[in-house]
């Protein structure tokens, strides 16, 4: 008997015990159907409503000559797809160009993805072996700095690589390895500013990491390393072959995590560095803030974003899928 | 290299990962209580002879007040707002069997995957009739923002208390309201505050929408107003640190309350699934 077979019998029985339902309990019966959905009805207005409209307008304003002209004559002027053909081959002037910043960001995503699950891991494997009180004090440290609002966050690192009175600067002069570092400057250069702004998103998000994975580790039970260890296993086998597997969903889950937000950076970057200097630190959503907001170009800004917004569904999709198959199996 | 040297090292690499996590921290603190003559040498002071001098300069900045009081309406009324949708929802997923329940969930995954800062063009556009300057869109823009959370969140919790409790409540008499209102709301409180502080943080600390659709400076948030104050006293490292350690504190006093719970809570069912 399939499912639907067995669902349907199920029914026709309920419905033959509902012999002579009274009034009350119909009405009962109504409100019992009914009242999940008015529970769930608020949530569903939010989200078709608050965030699909704003989607649907992007899309729209996309395909719309969209600039401060048309904002306060409220004229609407369609032209396609032009937007997108802008944003590809006709960067507006004073800007760089759009696939400079694109293949940045992805570059700059990377790098941060990579350090931070890397580093992460260590720290987790590290935690696993410090003793009771030194573990205590890196948890407490990572707490801290995890709990840093960005936006401070962005504000203290400015002041640590300060060129004239900066803590880092001091440090690093006083080690006589590297020279004088004194009044060096750390935001001259895209690449050194791009070094602190990826300090600082490291430093903020390898306690997340770092504490997952080790919760992660204390749930794989002790025998299996144990038994490796007996018959001979180095350490590094056993976290090949034992920890690392047993991991992976969990560090499949973070690397998707990070991915998503090292993309979409903006308050880091933007309150470290507007982007700067000479525009050598815009990313796509500064990039997108900038086109769109100050400089008023909506349209042309809505279209780049909407080219973000697809490529972050590119990754989004196997997460989407496994959401999908988990749902099934409720 | 024997065992006990081996621990030695690697409780020392232990110490040396924490300084490095702590120090910008403690350096922000210590940087708020220096006074004036400390920030003239170039050989850093580490332990100040504390003044508050800054955090006086910086909370007689004008509109202080406002900034704070803006910050902790829109922070306070977003999590009232995303608590009381968001519970509705939670409870529902997690103790009805309804049709549609799959695609519901799917609607709310789906939600908390939206990439906010690609939205911000036809956020601003959606509201720049009516809601630009104008503090109160900023609440509706973050209850957007954290609901989905608040959602998946609270069915968590509330999916943990098992239904026997309540059935066997309702056995005593109590009617299926009184049983869930009486026996599984006290055993949830714990996932209440969890969740209200992590919208509360997440709110607390947003910069960009509140940047972009804020333009007059009373209607500032603490986050926007911390931004500018550093570009325009850029030199006053004093009172920009004091200011970041006001902003900072309810954020970490909140956060260490439900930190263990945030490991677990980003990518549960992870490791076991």
């Amino acid at each position: 008997m399939t499912r639907a077979q067995s669902k349907d019998k199920a029914q026709r029985g309920a419905s033959a015990l509902d012999v002579a339902p009274s009034r009350h309990r119909t009405s009962a019966k109504v409100i019992h159907d009914v009242l999940p959905y008015l529970a769930i009805l608020p949530t569903i207005v939010t989200f078709v409503v608050l965030l699909g409209y704003p989607v649907l307008l992007l899309f729209e304003t996309s395909m719309q000559k969209f600039g401060f002209y048309e904002i306060i004559n409220h004229v609407t002027t369609w032209i396609g797809l032009q937007n997108y053909y802008d944003v590809l081959f006709r960067s507006p002037a004073g800007l760089p160009d759009f696939l400079t910043v694109l293949f940045r960001t992805i570059v700059f995503m990377l790098v941060n993805v990579a350090l931070t699950i890397f580093l992460g891991t260590l720290v987790a494997l590290l935690l696993e072996r410090l003793n009771k009180w030194v573990r205590l004090i890196l948890t407490s440290a990572m707490v801290l700095a995890w709990a840093m609002p960005v936006v401070t966050g962005a504000v203290l690192f400015q002041w640590l690589f300060d060129s004239k009175l900066g803590v880092v600067n001091w440090a690093i002069s006083s080690l006589g390895v590297f020279g004088d570092y004194l009044n060096h400057s750390w935001f001259e250069t895209g690449l050194t500013t791009f070094g602190v702004i990826t300090l600082l998103i490291v430093w903020q998000a390898i306690p997340f990491v770092a504490l997952s994975l080790y919760a992660g580790i204390l749930s794989i039970s002790k025998e299996l390393p144990e038994a490796a260890r007996v018959d001979g296993a180095s350490e590094r086998q056993i976290f090949r072959h034992i920890i690392l597997p047993a991991l992976s969903p969990l560090l499949m889950m973070l690397i998707f995590l990070s991915v998503i937000w090292d993309f979409k950076v903006f308050t880091q970057i933007y309150a470290m560095a507007q982007g700067g200097p000479d525009q050598q630190t815009m990313t796509l959503s500064v990039y997108a803030y900038v086109v769109g907001i100050s400089d008023g170009k909506y349209g042309y800004a809505a279209a780049a974003s909407v080219v973000m917004m697809l490529l972050l569904l590119v990754v989004l999709i196997p997460y989407i899928r496994r959401m999908i198959k988990s749902l099934e199996e409720q | 290299m024997n065992r006990r040297t081996r621990r030695v090292i690697i409780n020392g690499i232990g110490i040396l990962v924490a300084f490095f996590f702590a120090f910008p921290v403690y350096w922000m603190v210590n940087t708020a209580f220096k006074n004036q003559e400390q920030f003239q040498t170039y050989v850093p002071v580490f332990i100040p002879s504390p003044t508050l001098d800054n955090f006086t300069k910086a909370l007689n900045q004008p509109h202080f007040l406002d900034f704070v009081r803006n910050s902790v309406f829109v922070s306070v009324s977003t999590v009232l707002l995303a608590l009381i949708v968001g519970f509705l929802a939670a409870v529902t997923l997690a103790r009805v069997r309804f049709r549609g329940r799959k695609s519901f969930l799917l609607l709310v995954a789906v939600a908390q995957m939206a990439p906010f800062e690609a939205l911000l063009i036809p956020m601003f556009l959606a509201i720049k009739d009516w809601g630009y300057n104008w503090v109160p869109t900023l609440i509706i823009i973050y209850f957007i923002f954290t609901l989905p959370f608040t959602i998946w969140s609270l069915r968590g919790f509330v999916a943990g208390i098992p239904v026997d409790l309540e059935e066997a409540a309702m056995v005593d008499g109590a009617s299926r309201f009184g049983a869930f209102w009486r026996v599984t709301l006290p055993l949830l409180a714990p996932g209440l505050v969890a969740t209200s502080i992590f919208c509360f943080i997440t709110a607390w600390n947003e910069y960009l929408y509140a940047y972009t659709f804020m333009s007059e400076e009373k209607n500032y948030t603490l986050p926007v107003w911390l931004v500018s104050f550093r570009t325009n006293f850029g030199t006053d490292w004093g009172a920009t640190m004091a200011a970041s350690t006001l902003f900072t504190l309810p954020v970490l006093i909140f956060f260490l309350l439900v930190q263990r719970r945030m490991v677990g809570g980003l990518t549960a069912g992870a490791v076991r699934g």
